[in-house]
């Protein structure tokens, strides 16, 4: 079910010193898509994606998201255009409840208006609880997000990327961490997700958590582009199977 | 994990919050008794002098409190927007030749202009450079104000039109700490409340979920800087006398530091209990042992540091928000990310040593 193209990296480049984390990336996700992105550790994954998110500013090439260059935005500014992201370290507020946390991940407008100085629209409050149902937190909606376990705050963190509605999603190795029967319902909800609509890039680490849910994969090595095809030809692919399994070829990563 | 403490009890919160309502209305009744010099009795103009005090030291421990302690940013030069506040309104009184009132609310326009400036160059830093950057801007301004003799009359100093009304300074001082006060508890509950604290827990997160940061930074910045101009001012007036060194003394940031994490750092409660128990000990302190007092003082910001870092609240409460001055001013779980965030290139591992 793609559609026209909703994120395109053109020649994406990004050096740290004399380092090229990412080394001139064309790449492409089309809306509708589940769009994997693989690669060993240190193949510039996570500063691709921070490059997207405008958290590193890239040293070359350019980044469009709906058509409109996002390569000179601020962090914010592109998470208003409704690109959310999640990462690969947690990030939610510790000492906010999990309500709190979900509400401030709303769509900001432009300027904090007055509004911003009243207390969230119950519309709001409705889609909180809503989400947190949908990620089985509802109820923990009015605790502290730092009573949560690790896997809770993934869901949580997935929950935050909901809020705002937006058009894409980049999720950054979420399952790390987490037990099995919470991974198979982060992977239910990335499904029921797609299935309204939304568009998804992923930074996985594991294969058969990758070709259950892609329609397509990118494979980086070394900051390079290496591959881009569906699972089963990246599957195949025997410098894929070279550089990220090694030599003993083929064993899973998880 | 959650833990339940006294002050986590609704009724106990609830009383509290009844007796802070019931000792505001006695002490609004206590300059009805006041003596005069030489008389008989407990209310005299000395305790109404160092109520007043205690009421600017709440106001601005709680405006220190909303960067400081909810916002995690760590300022070390607050009482610059005092001495700014307190100028302001001397050079426009006797200057300017306005009343007190319209000089005081010209003093607060320039504490927040200049909180704006120097908040958009400062704000940008974190943790401690953030800290010392405006212990900086705190001696250089006092510095300025020597030098801007023409307007400020540099070291010699200012006399304001003297004007002795203790009740009078009595009632503003305690309507305005009860006002601020109950504006932090309302600013907590409000949105932008909550996206101080998010950015305290995490900036970048905030930032890359379409918060803009910088702004919430700046303006509370700003409002921080307008009731402690604010303070300055009211300060002033009832000194009638300024100079550098009495108006910029680096023990009020300090003071006002301490009283907030006596009571307990990012808590609406924290700033009036500290400054009350920090208040009158420091008052204790300097009646019976003037030369010992900066020991005193030192010793229980380091006891208080080591063994009570969330302060008075924090430790009674599992809900408070209240946070250690060590966590605002490393920053380490956050810096840790941010090294986490930048995957950088090299060993491929393919057992994902991370995950």
């Amino acid at each position: 079910m793609s559609g026209s193209t909703i994120l395109e990296g053109r020649g994406v480049l990004k050096n740290f010193g004399g380092l090229c984390a990412v080394d001139q990336v064309d790449f492409r996700v089309d809306e509708g898509e589940i769009v994997g992105l693989i690669g060993p550790n240190g193949s510039g994954k996570t500063t691709l994606f921070n490059c997207i998110t405008g958290v590193e500013k890239v040293d070359g090439g350019e980044i469009l998201f709906k058509g409109e260059n996002i390569t000179e935005d601020k962090p914010y500014q592109i998470a208003r255009r409704g690109l959310a992201r999640t990462f690969q370290v947690i990030r939610v507020y510790r000492d906010l409840t999990v309500e709190e946390n979900l509400l401030l991940s709303r769509q900001w407008g432009e300027v904090p208006t007055l509004r911003s100085f009243t207390q969230a629209d119950p519309s709001l409050h409705d889609k909180a609880a809503e989400i947190a149902d949908f990620l089985l937190l509802g109820h923990h909606l009015h605790e502290k997000a730092g009573i949560l376990s690790g896997g809770q705050r993934r869901l949580l963190e997935l929950g935050m990327t909901l809020m705002p509605d937006p058009d894409l999603i980049l999720l950054d190795e979420a399952t790390s961490g987490i037990n099995p029967t919470l991974i198979q319902t982060i992977k239910d909800r990335i499904r029921e997700m797609n299935g309204r609509g939304l568009t998804l890039m992923l930074v996985e680490h594991d294969i058969r958590f990758i070709s259950d849910l892609c329609d397509r994969v990118i494979v980086l090595n070394y900051g390079k582009k290496m591959a881009d095809g569906t699972p089963d030809e990246i599957k195949s692919d025997e410098r894929v199977l070279e550089a990220y399994f090694g030599d003993d070829g083929g064993s899973d990563v998880d | 994990m959650s833990r339940h403490l006294i002050l986590d009890n609704p009724g106990v919160r609830r009383a509290g919050l009844f007796l802070t309502a019931l000792a505001v209305v006695v002490l609004a009744i206590l300059p009805v008794f006041v003596v005069e010099r030489g008389q008989e009795g407990f209310v005299t103009n000395s305790l109404l002098f160092n109520f007043t005090q205690m009421f600017m030291m709440i106001a601005m421990a709680a405006s220190w409190n909303l960067t400081g302690g909810f916002t995690g940013y760590v300022d070390f030069g607050h009482a610059v927007w005092f001495g700014i506040g307190a100028y302001g309104t001397g050079v426009f009184m006797t200057k300017v030749g306005l009343s007190f009132p319209v000089a005081t609310a010209g003093g607060v326009v320039v504490s927040v202009v200049a909180a704006l400036l120097i908040g958009s160059a400062t704000l940008r830093l974190r943790g401690p450079y953030f800290s010392i950057a405006m212990l900086a801007t705190f001696v250089a301004t006092r510095e300025i104000i020597r030098i801007a003799k023409p307007l400020t009359d540099g070291g010699e100093g200012m006399t304001l039109p003297p004007y002795l009304n203790r009740p009078l300074f009595f009632y503003v001082t305690l309507i305005l700490a009860v006002l601020v006060v109950a504006m932090t508890w309302w600013l907590r509950r409000t949105q932008f409340g909550a996206t101080l604290i998010a950015i305290r827990e995490d900036e970048i997160g905030a930032d890359m979920r379409g918060i803009n940061t910088t702004l919430h930074k700046i303006t509370v910045f700003a409002i921080s800087a307008a009731i402690t101009g604010l303070v300055g001012g009211l300060w002033a007036y009832q000194n009638t006398f300024i100079d550098p060194d009495i108006v910029f003394i680096e023990r009020r940031t300090l003071d006002i530091i301490i009283a907030t994490i006596l009571g307990g750092l990012g808590t609406v409660a924290g700033p009036v209990i500290g400054s009350v128990v920090f208040y009158w000990l420091r008052d204790l302190v300097w009646s019976h042992f003037l030369h010992y007092h900066l020991i005193v003082t030192g010793g229980l910001l380091i006891a208080l540091v080591l063994w009570v870092p969330e302060g008075i609240v924090g430790s009674l409460s599992d809900r408070s928000g209240a946070t250690p001055l060590s966590r605002l001013l490393h920053r380490n779980r956050e810096e840790q990310s941010e090294d986490d965030l930048i995957e950088t290139a090299g060993g491929s591992d393919p057992d994902g040593t991370e995950s």
